[in-house]
């Protein structure tokens, strides 16, 4: 996917599309779709140095699970952005009152597991598991 | 339709009402965004969202309306909501801006909450 936010709309309607034909429930499949909204919009917006850059996603669909991998190129403004460090911070300072930094919450709420590392581009994987 | 109609806006009495045809992620957050900064900068300060068209809304675009309330009210005015469907209140209720910005079931109980 092009790092434009354009592009996200479709990436929520196709990840829905799927997790309906897989038998995910409707509230469940609305889950998915907003956690990976949330991932992708992490991905254009700090994990991108521009619009020329592209996101990587990556679908798995197992009998047991539905994965998705995000990976994203990195923004040299916002290295590290990823680290446990950092995340801690974010969330430590999310408040309901707060404009952003609400998005990795919602990733761990509405997912049935997440992992966050760096990867070899200087950027960062958001992978993300729903059981079935 | 045409992305300049997916978001319209009417008035009632000194309120405006901005109806939301489209589905809010980043993207559409954006025209969100751009159409409350302009009520603002006309000098509305009571806006209701009407969201009866919409089944998605991602934190980007609640934490535009958390913001754009909270500049309403520094006017002395208000941003209230109506219409949610249950997708777009599960996702308020976990962000917990369903505290910070009045929700109404009906957009006849948000015009008369003003």
């Amino acid at each position: 996917m092009p790092s434009n936010v354009c592009y996200i709309e479709s990436v929520r309607v196709f990840i829905g599309k799927l997790s309906e034909t897989l038998g995910f429930t409707k509230k469940r499949t609305a889950d998915i779709q907003l956690a990976l909204d949330e991932i992708c919009s992490n991905a254009v917006n700090h994990g991108s140095k521009s619009t020329e850059s592209v996101v990587i996603i990556i679908v798995t669909v197992d009998k047991q699970f539905l994965e998705v991998m995000v990976r994203d190129t990195g923004d040299r403004n916002t290295t590290n952005w990823f680290t446990p460090e950092r995340l801690a911070e974010i969330q430590a300072q999310r408040t309901p009152e707060g404009e952003g930094g609400h998005g990795l919450y919602l990733i761990e709420c509405l997912t049935d597991g997440h992992k966050i590392q760096a990867n070899n581009s200087g950027g960062t994987d958001v992978t993300v598991h729903f059981n079935r | 339709m045409a992305r300049t109609e997916l978001m319209t806006v009417r008035d009632s009495a000194d309120i405006k009402i901005i109806d939301v045809m489209t589905d809010l992620s980043s993207y559409a957050a954006l025209d969100l965004r751009k159409i409350l900064d302009g009520l603002i900068a006309n000098k509305v300060d009571k806006v209701v969202v009407n969201f009866s068209e919409v089944n998605h809304i991602n934190s980007t675009a609640v934490g535009t309306l958390v913001g754009i309330a909270k500049r309403l009210r520094q006017n002395g005015g208000d941003l209230k909501l109506c219409h949610l469907g249950p997708p777009l209140t599960r996702t308020f209720n976990l962000i917990g801006a369903s505290s910070v910005v009045e929700i109404y079931e009906s957009e006849k109980s948000a015009l008369a909450a003003f």
